[in-house]
């Protein structure tokens, strides 16, 4: 395995490289995590060149590519479970750390409890406010529905105002076509009844053959039954 | 045999290594000056005009974590001999060790060949392609920042994420586009 020796050779004289920077720099713990985190990421790529030699399937580049999506996916999720769990770690360990704390009676302990207070005072007011705005956002609901309602209700008016705006004129007419029908019937009555008495009149003239022609007045009438129109 | 090799010298502690490639050598300087501004880490910037780098400096040249060819995109040299210096790279350069950035592509409408070519090369060699706008100081601040990010993650300096990875996540794709065979 002669690439894996060189490896471990560039990995042996990592270390002594570190040790001098350390010794030469005097650098901060931070610093040293920071510089141990990048030679793992150099000894991953590393390995991870000397593992592409090994393997030597033949397979094409389109194949490859087309089982890329997955390997990318698995690793997306595995980093990402890696990280919440970390996540998770970091939370148990620092609320181990705050609890191991609070038990002590520092000055650090007294300031955490005032925050810890003022963390409480803050919640319990947060909740006050919450339920106000609940109870506000009910009421303007309510009033919301309130108007709507009333909204609907003129609708509803204004749509009876205008049909009955739209009927007024036909009663007015009914009773005066009505009122108009009465008068001319009995126009009509009174216009037969004439009629019946000049021809009554007249059939009376002329059967007495009486001579209306000397007396002014018959003479009148009688002149009036002829040019009267009959109207039948 | 002046193959550029990845992984033939040893690491630099937090340190990062950079190296541009610039045929016409207008914008390296600059680009260099912003980098080495920027960063929190110490970044060691090496410029040269094309591969194969000159012997002579084999001893003393730090192991390069990113190679960065810069094409212009006005002139047809520098996409030429960017195609030529490839020869000189180690296949395990193209692993996210390579990255490609463009400039003057505003100017550039009338040769779209050429960006249709730059494309193509990168995306077959699943290389991330950057656009820079390097006629400003604000532009190449911005275009060394850009490259700052990936070349943090080739030196290693960040945790959790290689510059494998992170190449799968800045993938370009070939023109046309339509044709690109999706994840089906």
């Amino acid at each position: 395995m002669d690439a894996s020796d060189q490896m471990n050779e560039p990995i042996n004289q990592n270390d002594g490289l570190a040790a001098e920077a350390c010794t030469q720099k005097g650098t901060s713990p931070a610093d040293m995590l920071r510089i141990k985190q990048q030679m793992s990421n150099h000894c991953f790529e590393m390995s991870v060149q000397l593992n592409a030699g090994k393997s030597k399937r033949s397979c094409s580049a389109s194949e490859a590519e087309r089982g890329l999506p997955n390997y990318i996916s698995e690793l997306e999720r595995v980093k990402m479970v890696h990280f919440n769990s970390t996540l998770a770690l970091h939370r148990m360990q620092m609320w181990h750390a705050i609890g191991e704390k609070l038990k002590q009676t520092d000055p650090d302990a007294a300031a955490l409890m005032a925050v810890g207070d003022r963390c409480m005072v803050l919640c319990s007011k947060i909740k006050e406010l919450q339920n106000e705005n609940r109870n506000l956002q009910e009421n303007i609901t309510e009033i919301q529905k309130k108007r709507l309602e009333l909204k609907r209700l003129t609708d509803e008016k204004m749509k009876e105002v205008e049909e009955l705006m739209s009927n007024k004129e036909h009663p007015d007419s009914e009773k005066y076509k009505t009122l108009l029908e009465k008068g001319q019937a009995t126009l009509e009555k009174y216009k037969k009844m004439t009629t019946m008495t000049q021809n009554v009149l007249r059939g009376i003239l002329l059967a007495c053959k009486v001579n209306w022609l000397d007396d002014p007045k018959l003479r009148e009438t009688a002149l009036t039954l002829e040019d009267f129109p009959i109207s039948d | 045999m002046s193959v550029l090799k990845p992984f033939s010298k040893l690491p630099n502690l937090d340190t990062a290594s950079i190296l541009l490639v610039e045929n016409e050598e207008q914008v390296q300087q600059g680009l260099a000056e912003a980098l080495v501004e920027d960063s929190a880490q110490a970044v060691n910037v090496r410029l040269a005009r094309s591969l194969p780098l000159p012997l002579e400096n084999e001893k003393t040249r730090p192991r390069i974590d990113l190679v960065v060819f810069i094409l212009n995109l006005t002139s047809d040299k520098s996409f030429k001999s960017a195609n030529e210096s490839l020869k000189y790279l180690d296949p395990g350069y193209f692993l996210g060790k390579v990255c490609f950035m463009v400039t003057n592509a505003r100017y550039a409408s009338g040769n779209m060949g050429r960006l249709d070519a730059v494309r193509k090369m990168a995306a077959s060699l699943h290389c991330p392609l950057l656009f820079a706008e390097v006629q400003s100081p604000e532009g190449v601040t911005n275009a060394a920042r850009r490259l700052l990010t990936i070349l943090k993650v080739a030196s290693g300096l960040v945790p959790n994420t290689s510059s494998l990875y992170l190449s799968n996540l800045t993938r370009c794709t070939k023109p046309p586009d339509i044709d690109q065979p999706s994840f089906d």
